[in-house]
């Protein structure tokens, strides 16, 4: 796809410079600024606020402020237009209570602008800003403060001068983050009808069937993708560099009262935002239109979610296991590099990942087929590109860096010694393994497979675009539906998405 | 010379524990004092409510002349100009040694803060390596940056907890000598925590043996050393060796002997039920080849000293009776042989538990 894409002719790449790929381009990228900047905006003092002070509910608002997480964003910016619209519930009561009779007479925000999809994005993925800043604030060394305070400066300096600096590197990767999520969303950015790189290339290729320009675009989008990427490597590096000793003993922040209300005030104001509200919203869709026919339909397309999340996380923590362990267990220097390979999928943005898998299964099914000719066997039809097999394919590539980081953190904490003390009892490796890397590995398998689970759920372009003729899942119903602007058909199954979404925050939080 | 420092019957209490309870010490400026005392007695507790990191419950800091924490008065830990070198430096890992030696005087011009900078670090021996980060560092190379940088603001009072144990042995006594003679140098007034019995004879003045929040004794370490307060301090100094003693008929009766010389009077409340111990140390043990043996070698090690022979007795009274007995001699003897002691009549100490 790649290949192609850099390829491209020049006459065409031309015309789609002077027709649409600069709005394309700078749309990307103020999108991009945009959500990092407010997700920033929201996470950064929620993890002071949270690491730091006393703030009321403190203990509460630690993981309620994970929860945004479990809505997907276009399920969000679906609920939230169906309330701020023209003809949505909040202008409606407006317009009543001041008499207002059209539009002219007030002003109101539009929010299916680029700034309200940011919002949007930003609003699902502050979660990863906040949960990454607080641990790295959570795991400072406590005494780097004090030491700060003995040489003169206050407590709220030294924060500045120190904690904050020292952070710096966690800000960066979770930004990193952000940012290579809003570069691979596509179903926000389409509903609110803001022309990005991602749905430019779903428009070019499945509306105009224009495979070389699609191709041209997602090189494009993979080059911001790249510098999302090196960005976060060189984010990670300096995280290395400062290893700090992890101290669990910090001295919490007396907050006076009216510090106590503005802060827990603006926490709880973004888990109204990003989850109750819209959550809320959708269990009252789904008790004012939820009929038995929906239900069925939702077994239909939520048996198929299951079978393919399913699939891939089981596939996706079977590799992560094993890279993992090769990775630790053998001597070699080119150890660590299947690992780090099978991570790079990560950054790829689905959209981008459904053309690759299509240009590779499409081939190779036709050779299938023509072997098969050949042979004077009757053909087997479009085995990897028509099948799941594509869809589980493409989310395991996407996916397997999840597994890989939750799974080599678990082995991390297993001491070095434990890897040669079996052999020192006469124990070969297979058992060593069984005996005890899987049993102290248990609950981070548990968790890998449980979030990629919960991601394959969710995953839509990928699925939307490789997914078989009459195959739905829950993510793609939902999809159709919101296009066709009737989520209140789906509202049952969009809120099964978001209690699965649920399923590892309760966890891990019980862990915690 | 000046009292520096003056604490008055201070209490810490967190989560309902009693860390610190009365605790009285004084410090006259230019003196050194080693805090010593078991892991969890309440060193470090002591050192950070000095340095305004931990509040006190009750009772008050002075600080030549200034009350920096009472019961209704208590000054931030950035107005006390107490210096601090933590157990693992805290160096700032974001900033170089240049910049971290610097972090505490950014009131100064950037003249006067470069001129201190290069004292310290000239002094320091730390010119080559201005340029590095923390991590660049040998651990005595990062202990001597955490030095400069609580130097630079020229406080008071310098707290030092624990500032050697991350260091190699081979190296520890060495850079003991070299802080020693740099804060003498500097006539900075300085406490120190340590677990280690070794390294307060060698850095203070003056020690403080601290057991549960409360400090036993203080004084000069020769008047502790030759004059233990209690059995915990002479236990935590590891001074000598315990030998049971029992009152029996007007004399002092041990495994080793009778204690000559020693008068039951010289014991306050004295119980006949009490179980006592005296306080041997080597160089009152000797050899009594007439007397029939009484202990047995179990240990031999070899050290500076000469031999060293860790030994049991063969005695059957069971309150007279012990496991381990420090001796040491020139003389080669082997594990398992038989020897003959007696005490040297000295000042006994003797104590109960």
């Amino acid at each position: 796809m790649l290949t192609s894409g850099i390829f491209v002719s020049s006459e065409l790449f031309s015309h789609l410079w002077q027709s649409v790929l600069p709005t394309y381009i700078s749309n990307t990228l103020i999108l991009a600024v945009l959500v990092v900047f407010i997700a920033l905006l929201f996470g950064v003092p929620c993890a002071i606020i949270i690491s730091q002070t006393n703030v009321v509910g403190r203990r509460y608002l630690r993981w309620l402020l994970m929860l945004p997480l479990a809505m997907p964003a276009y399920l969000v910016a679906y609920l939230y237009t169906d309330l701020f619209d023209y003809a949505g519930p909040v202008q409606r009561a407006l317009r009543a209570y001041f008499q207002w009779q059209s539009p002219s007479d007030y002003w109101f925000f539009d929010i299916r602008t680029i700034t309200g999809a940011a919002i949007m994005l930003a609003l699902v993925l502050f979660p990863y800003v906040y949960m990454l800043v607080r641990t790295a604030f959570e795991c400072q060394d406590q005494q780097l403060l004090r030491a700060s305070r003995s040489l003169g400066y206050s407590f709220s300096k030294s924060f500045i001068k120190v904690a904050l600096p020292l952070a710096r590197p966690a800000i960066a990767i979770a930004a990193s983050l952000v940012l290579m999520e809003t570069l691979a969303d596509f179903a926000t950015v389409q509903y609110f009808a803001v022309n990005t790189l991602t749905t430019a290339i779903y428009d070019t290729w499945l509306e105009y069937g224009d495979l070389s320009t699609a191709n041209a675009l997602a090189s494009i989008l993979m080059l911001f993708v790249l510098f999302a990427v090196v960005a976060e490597q060189k984010a990670r590096a300096g995280h290395r560099h400062q290893s700090n000793r992890p101290n669990n003993h910090i001295q919490l922040r007396q907050l006076s009262t009216g510090q106590h209300l503005l802060f827990a005030g603006y926490c709880w104001l973004l888990v109204l935002a990003g989850f109750v509200i819209p959550c809320l919203l959708l269990v009252q869709m789904a008790i004012d239109y939820a009929t038995l026919t929906q239900l069925q339909q939702l077994l239909s397309s939520g048996l198929n979610s299951v079978k393919v999340s399913v699939f891939t996380a089981t596939i996706t923590t079977l590799i992560a296991l094993l890279l993992v362990l090769f990775n630790r267990l053998h001597s070699h220097t080119w150890r660590k590099y299947p690992l780090q390979i099978s991570g790079v999928g990560y950054a790829i943005p689905g959209t981008v990942l459904a053309m690759a898998m299509l240009a590779t299964f499409g081939p190779l099914d036709h050779w299938l087929n023509d072997l098969a000719k050949a042979l004077s066997f009757s053909g087997p039809g479009l085995l990897l590109s028509g099948s799941i097999f594509a869809i589980v394919f493409a989310l395991v590539v996407r996916f397997a860096a999840i597994a890989n980081g939750t799974i080599q953190s678990g082995v991390e904490q297993i001491p070095a010694s434990l890897d040669i003390a079996p052999a020192s009892l006469g124990v070969g490796l297979g058992r060593s393994l069984l005996k005890v890397h899987l049993p102290i590995l248990k609950s981070s398998i548990f968790v890998a497979w449980l979030l990629v689970f919960v991601e394959a759920m969710k995953e839509l372009p990928a699925v939307l675009l490789l997914r078989p003729f009459n195959f739905d899942t829950l993510s793609t119903q939902i999809y159709q539906l919101i296009s066709d602007e009737q989520l209140e058909r789906g509202a049952l199954g969009a809120l099964l998405i978001v209690l699965f979404g649920l399923l590892p925050i309760i966890y891990l939080n019980k862990r915690e | 010379m000046t009292t520096l420092l003056t604490i008055s019957d201070l209490d810490v209490q967190l989560r309902d524990k009693q860390l610190l309870k009365n605790i009285d010490l004084t410090l006259d400026a230019g003196n050194i004092l080693g805090l010593v005392g078991p892991s969890g007695c309440g060193k470090t507790t002591l050192l950070n409510t000095i340095a305004g990191f931990i509040e006190q419950t009750n009772g008050q800091i002075v600080l030549d002349e200034e009350l920096v924490a009472s019961h209704d008065y208590i000054a931030p830990a950035e107005d006390r100009q107490i210096g601090m070198i933590f157990q693992d430096y805290a160096l700032f890992p974001h900033l170089t040694v240049e910049q971290n030696v610097a972090f505490g005087i950014a009131n100064l011009t950037k003249n006067e803060q470069a001129a201190r900078v290069d004292r310290l670090l000239t002094l320091l021996k730390l010119t080559e390596l201005e340029q590095r980060y923390p991590h660049q560092l040998s651990g005595g190379q990062q202990q001597r940056v955490a030095i400069a940088r609580a130097l630079a603001p020229q406080p008071k009072l310098l707290l030092l907890d624990e500032p050697f144990s991350n260091i190699d042995a081979r190296l520890r006594n060495e850079l003991m000598l070299e802080l020693r003679s740099l804060l003498k140098q500097l006539e900075m007034t300085a406490i120190f925590v340590t677990h280690n019995k070794d390294e307060v004879f060698t850095f203070a003045d003056r020690i403080a043996v601290m057991h549960y929040g409360d400090i036993l004794q203080s004084g000069t370490p020769a008047h502790v050393f030759q004059q233990p307060a209690s059995w915990q301090v002479a236990d935590f100094l590891q001074i000598g060796s315990w030998l049971p003693v029992q009152q029996q008929a007007s004399k002092w009766q041990s495994a080793l002997g009778p204690l000559s010389e020693f008068s039951s009077e010289r014991l306050e409340n004295n119980k006949v039920d009490e179980q006592y111990y005296l306080l041997v140390k080597p160089k009152y043990v000797e050899i009594a080849a007439e007397q029939p043996a009484n202990v047995v070698v179990h240990h031999v090690s070899i050290t500076e000293q000469g031999f060293h022979y860790l030994l049991a007795s063969l005695s059957d009274e069971p309150r007279l009776s012990f496991q381990q007995l420090s001796y040491y001699s020139d003389v080669c003897y082997q594990q398992g042989q038989e020897l003959s002691l007696n005490i040297i009549a000295h000042d006994y100490q003797i104590f109960s538990r």
